[in-house]
């Protein structure tokens, strides 16, 4: 795992592109035995040189405020190197929120860990990013306003990433549906898009009203409670 | 009216007229001032000496656009009969219908909505007392009458509905009309409200 953080995505994963996340875990077990060569290892720090300079950028400036002529410049080379990295801005910052998912995941696993029931699972889940995402909300600002006009490849890409997020979210109801405390009908995937929908909200109330994350746990907690009331067994 | 306050409202004017079919054909992050100047027939520096950002021409935009929808909205309200649900869903189907004839245009404002700059004459999406409202008036309502129960806290259930509403516009990059998104949000008002009901 922790090679895969340090080689994030480097030759074999940006050809194969459209991987699913079972494959890209294969993938990196691989190259973990295949040491780089010099080449690659100048390449990715370059990227990583990049992802830095446009992560700084994009939360000083938001994601339209951020060209790349200004990334280009803050890492310290030229617009044709940072374009030899990356196809694009959205591709250079989809990879950005990629990673924080990634790093995020492994906290909302963490969370939800020993959780009594479904209420306690999906708070354990959405707290844990709450948390996360408070001190870095300019990048979750960025993040939120660049999801409602993603092109095709860049929501494909979007999908993919959160995927084992969503999953933690539906096991979380598939788990108390199986436990008896949701009714055996219950639309999960339904369900799953109404706390999914219901936890983004929050944001809103950090950005505007400056709430903290404890404010918005004991908010969602509320609306929860009422959205779990329709499905109870 | 004097005859300079009547050359900057006519300017006002062009420029939103303009502004409203450069975000909605082209994009609103690809517009710029100066191409909206030009399709308005007027210079760069009077745009700016009659606006602020691009972000306050589409809130001017916007808030007449939401003062259309109210009026329709207004008109449609008192004559909703049958649930808490049925009501609700009429009422946010309108907005949808009213809002997907020009989606991009739409999504461009929920975007700007969550890009945390703060500019005056910008109504984030959701906030707007006139639209939110009918919602809250649908809600007290059918606490009223029983139908979901007497503690309901009606500032949050009316927030949740809202947001319900707003979020399912992420649906439309996927290629979701008007239609769907009224299912999809019936599907999610039943479910939410089944929560609200007395047991």
């Amino acid at each position: 795992m922790q090679v895969r953080r340090l080689f994030g995505a480097t030759g074999p994963h940006r050809r194969l592109g459209n991987m699913t996340y079972m494959n890209q875990k294969t993938l990196a077990s691989i190259e973990t035995r295949i040491p780089p060569t010099r080449r690659a290892l100048a390449k990715q720090q370059t990227r990583q040189k990049i992802l830095a300079a446009a992560r700084e950028l994009f939360t000083q400036r938001g994601y339209e405020g951020a060209t790349i002529r200004d990334i280009a410049r803050a890492a310290g080379m030229s617009t044709g190197a940072v374009f030899a990295s990356f196809a694009d801005k959205a591709e250079l910052f989809d990879e950005i929120v990629a990673a924080d998912y990634q790093a995020l995941e492994a906290d909302m696993a963490e969370a939800v860990q020993g959780a009594a029931n479904v209420e306690e699972a999906l708070l354990g889940l959405f707290g844990a990013a709450y948390r996360s995402h408070v001190h870095q909300l300019p990048m979750v600002c960025a993040a939120m306003s660049v999801g409602w006009t993603r092109d095709p490849k860049s929501a494909g890409r979007s999908r993919e990433a959160l995927r084992p997020i969503v999953d933690l979210i539906r096991a979380a109801l598939q788990d108390g549906v199986e436990r008896g405390e949701l009714a055996s009908h219950t639309d999960v995937r339904l369900l799953r898009g109404i706390v999914w929908e219901v936890y983004l909200s929050g944001y809103r109330a950090a950005v505007y009203e400056g709430w903290t994350a404890d404010d918005m746990i004991a908010r969602l907690a509320e609306q929860l409670k009422i959205i779990l009331a329709g499905v109870r067994a | 009216m004097g005859v300079r306050e009547q050359q900057k409202q006519a300017t006002r004017a062009k420029v939103i007229d303009a502004a409203r079919d450069l975000f909605d054909s082209e994009g609103y992050e690809e517009t710029t001032i100066r191409a909206i100047a030009e399709k308005a027939g007027v210079s760069v520096g009077s745009v700016f000496t009659t606006f602020a950002s691009k972000a306050e021409i589409l809130g001017q935009i916007m808030a007449e656009r939401v003062a259309a929808l109210a009026a329709e909205l207004e008109r449609v309200v008192p004559h909703l009969r049958g649930s808490v649900v049925d009501r609700l869903s009429a009422l946010l189907a309108i907005h949808y219908d009213f809002q997907m004839r020009r989606p991009k245009l739409f999504l461009a404002y929920i975007a700007t909505s969550f890009s945390a700059r703060h500019e005056s004459g910008f109504t984030p999406v959701g906030s707007n007392p006139a639209l939110r409202a009918p919602v809250r008036d649908i809600l007290n309502d059918a606490v009223e009458r029983g139908e979901i129960v007497a503690n309901t806290d009606v500032e949050l259930a009316m927030d949740t509905v809202i947001a319900l509403h707003t979020f399912n516009y992420l649906q439309v990059a996927g290629g979701a009309t008007a239609s769907d998104l009224t299912q999809r949000m019936d599907r999610e008002l039943k479910q939410f409200c089944d929560g609200l009901s007395p047991r």
